[in-house]
């Protein structure tokens, strides 16, 4: 097997960009939810509802964007429980994060596996390229073009992001109920209402997420198919001290180390798994090796994971 | 009054779990089984907790500990009988305390997040265990498929304490382990120290606690201990290490395990075995359902919410 260098190249960097939306899209919620203050650490759970419902809605109706709102209401709909004993009851976050990544986890493939006992589906209806013809134009076809408008729209997000933080009211806002909650009441900011919209946009962004990982990760359902994709969100924006273009930066180059081995592996084509295990981890080491580069720069939110009682 | 509590939260659905473990076959040495596992692991992740560390690689370090046990029964094997049947235990807790350590030095020394980085060791920990298992302690005849080791010889195995009941002896072994933490960590200082660093660093430092050290103890023994349930888990019940040992959920129940249990080492085991039995109820209820085990996740998730919400509850009557 011999490949031109400049299809490898080309192949490595459009797994780069179809891969990094996943976890740009959630990341961008879960660094507006933990600026405002609170942890949500059940993304994973709601990704996986998220991504159930995508394939049962885009199996039923033939159309991703209604498989899309689908996908969105679902985590909305956790996203605002989740907020609710969060913020309103004071659980811990962490724990009652955790206790919801377990029920998405259990409930998305009970459900699935209802609706579709015996596990035959219809043919899953993806997203469209952006261009129908990607494949004329050479190489930027290829990286680019043949995306879906999702991949796009993801890094606009990372834009509005880092302008919506530091450059309007709402965003600042949402940055002092994470970092000194007291002295927003005493400005007259409603706390808990700044921290409930940033962490119910948090959760619709994991559901983007989840609506973004069928079709780009996986051809279908599956129990736990995300695979602790979801929890990596979290390392991320760590490595990336919350800001949301070093978070670009981060995605980019996770995903980058990612598509490298991916393509190494399939090439050097090792009969058994034995070897390219090894070259999975790499990813994850590269983000761990990091850690300690820029992780000791790293500025917690003031007040992540402590609820606000007024008065 | 934990047990009270969830059964009337969800009621008459969870009636129908309670007699289904002790009545199936099988129902009881699953139970201790899964209390084993979750004990002990749970011990670790609430003693890191005390000192207000989230040990959310439990899993990871479990893992290891499982390929450890192949990795000195594999490599060491010319050790003689007893010694190497104590190398596999003990080499299964030193593995997840090596596994910690990254978790530890990155926190200790740089401050670096514990949950970020023990839940990146997870996925390390998974591909690192199926290399393991492919490769350096694969068994020779993989007829079957997916990647497994050997199965242990008979005089690796724990044995039961009454011939033909399914209870071994790393049953009493983990409640001894238990009643052993709680003496050495329950009352004596130390738990003032833990409990003091957990709840603010400045009060530490003020009152002259090694923060470092105390973070590192915990850490250390939280690996050390998910580790060590790898070795019961595989030497107890398993016998051999293969992709369904994966099983992602553990160390998660284990955290759960750990907070119903309010961190008192023996809180932590009343919280082990609830759970040990509710999910052996939930299991064999799906099976008779005929709906997917996969129910168990949920329920879990919803028990740990509505004991949460108990939590809530109570402290509002009596704030």
């Amino acid at each position: 097997m011999s490949f031109p260098l400049s299809d490898i190249i080309t192949g490595i960097l459009s797994t780069t960009l179809q891969l990094s939306p996943f976890y740009l899209f959630a990341a961008m919620g879960e660094i507006v939810s933990e600026q405002a203050g609170v942890a949500n650490m059940g993304l994973e759970g709601i990704m996986l509802m998220s991504l159930m419902s995508t394939f049962v809605v885009d199996y039923m109706t033939g159309n991703p964007w209604i498989a899309l709102l689908a996908a969105v209401g679902v985590a909305g709909v956790i996203g605002a429980f989740f907020a609710f004993t969060a913020i309103r009851l004071r659980v811990d976050q962490i724990a009652s994060g955790l206790a919801i990544y377990l029920f998405g986890l259990g409930l998305s493939f009970v459900i699935f596996n209802t609706v579709y006992p015996t596990g035959l589906t219809p043919n899953y209806i993806p997203l469209p390229s952006l261009i129908a013809n990607w494949n004329t134009v050479p190489y930027l076809g290829t990286i680019f073009l043949k995306q879906n408008i999702m991949a796009y729209i993801s890094v606009v997000l990372v834009v509005v992001t880092a302008f919506f933080l530091t450059r309007t009211s709402l965003g600042l806002r949402v940055r002092a109920v994470g970092e000194n909650p007291k002295a927003a009441d005493n400005m007259g900011v409603n706390v808990n209402k700044v921290r409930f919209l940033a962490v119910l946009f948090g959760a619709l962004m994991f559901g983007v997420s989840g609506f973004y990982f069928a079709g780009n990760f996986v051809p279908g359902f599956q129990t736990d198919v995300i695979a602790g994709r979801g929890f990596i969100v979290l390392a991320m924006i760590y490595f990336a001290n919350w800001k949301p273009y070093r978070t670009l930066f981060a995605a980019l180059s996770f995903n980058l180390v990612y598509a490298m081995q991916n393509e190494y592996v399939s090439l050097s084509g090792f009969g058994v798994a034995s070897v390219s295990t090894l070259f999975n981890m790499l990813p994850y080491v590269f983000l761990l090796a990091l850690i300690p580069v820029f992780g000791r720069k790293a500025r917690v939110p003031k007040f992540l994971l402590k609820p606000y009682r007024k008065g | 009054m934990v047990v009270v509590y969830a059964g009337g939260n969800l009621g008459v659905a969870l009636s129908s779990l309670f007699l289904n473990p002790i009545t199936l076959a099988g129902g009881i040495q699953q139970i201790f089984v899964r209390f084993i596992l979750f004990y002990t692991m749970g011990l670790g992740v609430g003693l890191a907790l005390k000192a207000g560390l989230w040990n959310i690689g439990a899993q990871g370090q479990l893992l290891i500990g499982m390929v450890m046990v192949f990795v000195v029964y594999t490599f060491l094997a010319f050790l003689p009988w007893p010694a190497l049947y104590v190398a596999m235990i003990l080499g299964a807790a030193l593995g997840g305390l090596l596994w910690i350590s990254v978790p530890t030095i990155l926190r200790v020394r740089f401050g670096a997040n514990e949950i970020v980085v023990t839940i990146l060791l997870n996925v390390v920990a998974i591909n690192f265990a199926f290399f393991m298992l492919s490769g350096p302690i694969k068994s020779s005849g993989t007829a079957l498929g997916f990647p497994h080791s050997v199965e242990l010889p008979a005089q690796f195995k724990i044995p039961n304490i009454v011939g033909g009941v399914p209870i071994t002896y790393a049953v009493p072994a983990t409640i001894a382990l238990g009643i052993i933490l709680y003496l050495v960590v329950e009352r004596t200082p130390f738990r003032v120290k833990a409990d003091t660093v957990g709840e603010s660093h400045e009060t530490a430092k003020y009152a002259g606690i090694s923060i470092p050290r105390v973070m590192a103890v915990t850490m250390l023994a939280a690996g050390a201990l998910a580790g060590l349930a790898g070795a019961t888990y595989l030497m107890g019940y398993r016998y051999e290490l293969d992709i369904g040992s994966f099983s992602t959920n553990y160390g998660l129940v284990a955290i759960i395990c750990a907070l119903v249990g309010r961190k008192h080492m023996l809180g932590i085991g009343f919280a082990s075995f609830f759970f040990a039995y509710m999910t052996i109820g939930a299991e064999s209820m799906a099976l008779s359902a005929n709906v997917t085990t996969y129910v168990v996740f949920a329920m879990e998730g919803i028990m740990m919410l509505g004991i949460l919400l108990g939590n809530y509850l109570t402290e509002r009557r009596f704030a």
